[in-house]
C-alpha cells in the first residue's frame, strides 16, 4: 500500500511530493518535525497520524484544503476528490432525528446555496495551479463557456526610470492621513521627554537639545485589478506595466488579474518592479478568456475585501467595461468597492480612441461608482492622471 | 506527556469543545516545543483555545495583543523613567559612588517587564498568547521570529536574560494581511473552521447549562444555514451562544418567526446582512414553526406569550 518499504522513507517522499506538486513549502525542518511527531503519535491511526502531519506539514489555508487529498493520493492512490460538498460528507446532518419539513428544508438551502456557491467559486476564483483537474466532475460542465480560454502567459519587463517617476508622483498624491503612531522626527508637535533626557546625556544631564516627536504619515494603499480579457488586447499587458511601475513606487500594492476568474499576482509584479524579467505563471481563467468584471470582482470581494479595502485603499481598475456578465452583480460589486475605499480609478484602453462613449452597459453601470476616468497609454499620460487624481469627497 | 484524547476530554470539562485534529496539533505543540498559529473565521474560538490550554495545563496566561503601531519595546521591557529619576534625586545626597547607583538605577526594581519578557521568566512554562499578530506590523513580525527562535533577551544595561523554559506559544490571525512564509514556517499551522453541526450543538451544551436539546439544535442548524448564505460578517460561535442566551433570556424554548425577528440583532451585525436574509425568506423559512399569516405588521406574532408560557385561548 505504500510506496516505500521504510517511515521515514514514505515521509521523505510524501514531503517531496507535496513541495513539487501543490507547492508546499516543506523543507528539512519540516521533515524533521514531521519525523518527530510520528514517534509521539500512535501510528496505527491514520487519522491521527494525518491530524498530526497536517499542521506540521501545511502553512495555509489552502495547504490545508490541499493536504487532505494529497494525503490519499500518496498512501491510497485515491482519485482526487478535494472539492466535494463538505456538508454531504457531514452525517449527522442526515442522522439527526428531526420532522421531515425540517430536514427537506436544509437539503433545499443546501442545493441553493452550498454547492452551487462552491462551483460558481472554483469557477471564478483559480486559486492554485492544477485546480483544474481536481473539481468534481458535475462543475466541468459548468466550467465551460465558449468565451474561455487561455493564451500564452505575458511576460513582465521592469519598469524604466520615466515610469518610476511618473509612478511615485502618482503615489505621493494619494499620500493619506496621519497614523495615530508618534515617532521621533527633528520637526514634530510633540515633547519627547524619554528621548531628551537621554540626549542630555552629553550635556552632563542639562537637557540642551529638545527633541520632538511626530505623527507619520500613512501611506495609501493600491488595489490594482487588471482585466486580462481577450478584448483588452495588448492592453492588459500596458496595465500590468503600470502596476509594475506603481508598485516599484510604494511596497504596498495588490495586483490581480482577472478574466472568468481572478487571480492574485501581485509577487510575479513585485519582482518585475524590483527590476527581474517576470513571465507570469499560468493564469488559467483569469487571462485571455471573456469579461466577468462583476463576478470577478464580488469574488475578490467576497475574499479578500477586509484585508484590502480600507479607508486609505486606491483602487485601480484596468478594464475596457466590455461585461459579459450580469450588471446587477457589477453593480453591488461596485458600490462595496466604492463604499470601502477611498478612491477608484478606472483605467479605459477605449479612452485613447476618438469618439468613444462610455455607454456600454458594463460602463454605464459602473460609472457612478468611479472617482477617476482615464487611461493611461504614456510616461505624460500618467504624469496628466497623477496630476487629476484625487480622493472622492 | 498528555495525549490528544486526555486534551479533548479536560478542554471540554472546561467548555471548550476541540475535536480530534485540533487535540492532536495541541498535544504537537506540547511535544514539539512549537508554536501554534490558528487561523480562522471570526468568532470560532481561536483566543479561547489558549486560554482553556493554560487552564488545562495549570500555568499562567500571558497574553500580547497586537495592534497597528505595536513596537518592540512595548512587547519586550521598558524602563521606568520617572522612578528612575525620581530615585536619582532621592539618593544624591546618599554618597554612594557612581558605579554602585548606576548598577542599582538600571536594576529589576526599574524593569518594566513587557509580555514577552514575562513570558520567559516564570518558574513554570506559560501559555503566551501572541493575539491576531496579523495586526502588529512586519517589522514587527521580524522581531517576533527573532524571539522566538531564540527565548533570550539581551538588555544592554543588565545582560542576556535567557528562558528558563520555553512558554508555550498560541499565535492567532485573523487574516487581516498575509503573514511572512518565514513566521508560517516557524509555526504548526492549524485551521480552525466554523464547528459542524453537532459540535455547535455540544459547544452550546457545553457553555449554556440548562439549554433545552430542541433549541440548541435549532440554533445549530439555523447558524449553518446562516453560513451558507452569501453575508459580509457570518456568525461565530459567539454569536450562537450569545443567540441562544438571548432566547432563553426571552423564555423561548425553539424557533419561530417572532423569536427570530426579535433577536436578528444577536446573529446578524450589519444591516445589509439582515437584508440578504429577507431577500431570501426560503431559507430559514422551513426551521420555523409559525405560519406567516400569524405574524403582524411589523413581524410579532399575534399569539405571542410575552414570555410567560402558552397562551391558551379558549
Amino acid at each position: 500500500m505504500f510506496p516505500y518499504s521504510t517511515l521515514p522513507e514514505n515521509l521523505a517522499a510524501f514531503c517531496d511530493r507535496l513541495r513539487r506538486e501543490h507547492g508546499f513549502r516543506v523543507g528539512p525542518r519540516e521533515l524533521a518535525d514531521a519525523a518527530r511527531a510520528l514517534t509521539i503519535v500512535p501510528l496505527a491511526d491514520e487519522r491521527v497520524v494525518r491530524d498530526a502531519l497536517r499542521p506540521i506539514l501545511s502553512h495555509t489555508q489552502a495547504d490545508v484544503l490541499a493536504f487532505d487529498a494529497a494525503f490519499d493520493r500518496f498512501f491510497h492512490a485515491r482519485p482526487f476528490n478535494d472539492h466535494a460538498d463538505p456538508l454531504q460528507q457531514d452525517p449527522e446532518l442526515l442522522s439527526v432525528p428531526a420532522r421531515s419539513a425540517l430536514h427537506d428544508a436544509e437539503l433545499d438551502a443546501r442545493s441553493r446555496f452550498g454547492p452551487t456557491q462552491h462551483v460558481a467559486d472554483a469557477h471564478v476564483y483559480a486559486t492554485d495551479a492544477g485546480t483544474a483537474d481536481d473539481l468534481e466532475p458535475g462543475a466541468v460542465r459548468l466550467r465551460y463557456s465558449p468565451l474561455e480560454g487561455e493564451a500564452p502567459t505575458p511576460v513582465l519587463d521592469p519598469p524604466d526610470e520615466e515610469w518610476r517617476t511618473a509612478a511615485r508622483a502618482l503615489v505621493n498624491r494619494f499620500e493619506a492621513g496621519l497614523s495615530r503612531r508618534w515617532r521621533p522626527s527633528p520637526r514634530g508637535q510633540r515633547f519627547d521627554l524619554r528621548r531628551t533626557l537621554r540626549g542630555s546625556l552629553h550635556t552632563s544631564g542639562e537637557p540642551v537639545l529638545p527633541r520632538w516627536r511626530a505623527r507619520r504619515r500613512r501611506r495609501a494603499r493600491f488595489v490594482i485589478v487588471v482585466d486580462g480579457s481577450r478584448s483588452m488586447g495588448e492592453s492588459s499587458i500596458a496595465a500590468l506595466q503600470i502596476a509594475s511601475a506603481i508598485a516599484s513606487a510604494t511596497g504596498n500594492v495588490e495586483v490581480f488579474t482577472f478574466s472568468t476568474a481572478i487571480r492574485r499576482v501581485t509577487p510575479e509584479v513585485l519582482r518585475a518592479a524590483a527590476g527581474a524579467r517576470v513571465r507570469l505563471p499560468a493564469l488559467q481563467h483569469a487571462w485571455g478568456g471573456g469579461t466577468s468584471i462583476g463576478a470577478s470582482l464580488k469574488n475578490l470581494l467576497q475574499r479578500s475585501a477586509d484585508r484590502l479595502l480600507g479607508r486609505d485603499s486606491v483602487v485601480i481598475l484596468a478594464s475596457d467595461g466590455l461585461e459579459a456578465g450580469d450588471s446587477a452583480v457589477l453593480r453591488d460589486a461596485m458600490s462595496r468597492l466604492h463604499r470601502r475605499s477611498a478612491s477608484i480609478i478606472w483605467l479605459n484602453p477605449l479612452l485613447g480612441s476618438s469618439g468613444y462613449e462610455p455607454v456600454a452597459q458594463g460602463m454605464r453601470v459602473a460609472r457612478p461608482f468611479v472617482t477617476t476616468f482615464a487611461w493611461v497609454g504614456d510616461v505624460a499620460s500618467l504624469l496628466q492622471l497623477a496630476r487629476t487624481a484625487g480622493v472622492r469627497a | 506527556m498528555i495525549d490528544a484524547s486526555a486534551i479533548r476530554s479536560r478542554f471540554a470539562e472546561r467548555g471548550f469543545i476541540a475535536n480530534e485534529a485540533f487535540a492532536t496539533a495541541l498535544q504537537l505543540v506540547l511535544a514539539l516545543d512549537k508554536p501554534l498559529l490558528v487561523e480562522g473565521p471570526a468568532g470560532v474560538g481561536k483566543t479561547e483555545s489558549a486560554k482553556v490550554l493554560a487552564d488545562v495545563l495549570g500555568t499562567r496566561l500571558i497574553r500580547l495583543q497586537c495592534y497597528e503601531g505595536l513596537d518592540s519595546l512595548t512587547a519586550l521591557y521598558e524602563w521606568n523613567y520617572p522612578r528612575q529619576m525620581l530615585h536619582i534625586r532621592l539618593t544624591e545626597a546618599s554618597g554612594a559612588d557612581l558605579p554602585s547607583r548606576e548598577a542599582e538605577i538600571f536594576g529589576e526594581a526599574f524593569l518594566l517587564k513587557r509580555p514577552l519578557l514575562e513570558a520567559i521568566t516564570q518558574d513554570r512554562p506559560p501559555v503566551l498568547l501572541i493575539d491576531e499578530v496579523d495586526r502588529a506590523d512586519e517589522p514587527f513580525e521580524a522581531f517576533l521570529l527573532e524571539v522566538l527562535a531564540e527565548w533570550q533577551v539581551t538588555i544592554p544595561e543588565l545582560g542576556t536574560i535567557r528562558a528558563r523554559h520555553a512558554p508555550h506559544v498560541v499565535l492567532t490571525s485573523n487574516r487581516t494581511r498575509e503573514l511572512s512564509d518565514a513566521l508560517r514556517r516557524r509555526c504548526l499551522f492549524f485551521w480552525l473552521p466554523y464547528p459542524s453541526l453537532s459540535e455547535e450543538i455540544a459547544i452550546l451544551h457545553a457553555r449554556i447549562p440548562g439549554l433545552a436539546d430542541r433549541l440548541a439544535a435549532e440554533i445549530a442548524r439555523a447558524m449553518k444555514i446562516f453560513r451558507t448564505l452569501p453575508l459580509q460578517k457570518a456568525p461565530g460561535v459567539a454569536e450562537s451562544l450569545d443567540w441562544a442566551r438571548a432566547l432563553m433570556t426571552l423564555h423561548r424554548d425553539h424557533l419561530d418567526a417572532a423569536a427570530v425577528a426579535q433577536t436578528l440583532g444577536c446573529v446578524l451585525k450589519v444591516h445589509e446582512d439582515q437584508r440578504t436574509l429577507d431577500s431570501h425568506p426560503e431559507a430559514l423559512g422551513p426551521l420555523l414553526d409559525t405560519a406567516p399569516e400569524t405574524l403582524a405588521p411589523g413581524g410579532h406574532s399575534l399569539e405571542t406569550d410575552f414570555g410567560l408560557g402558552t397562551v391558551d385561548r379558549r
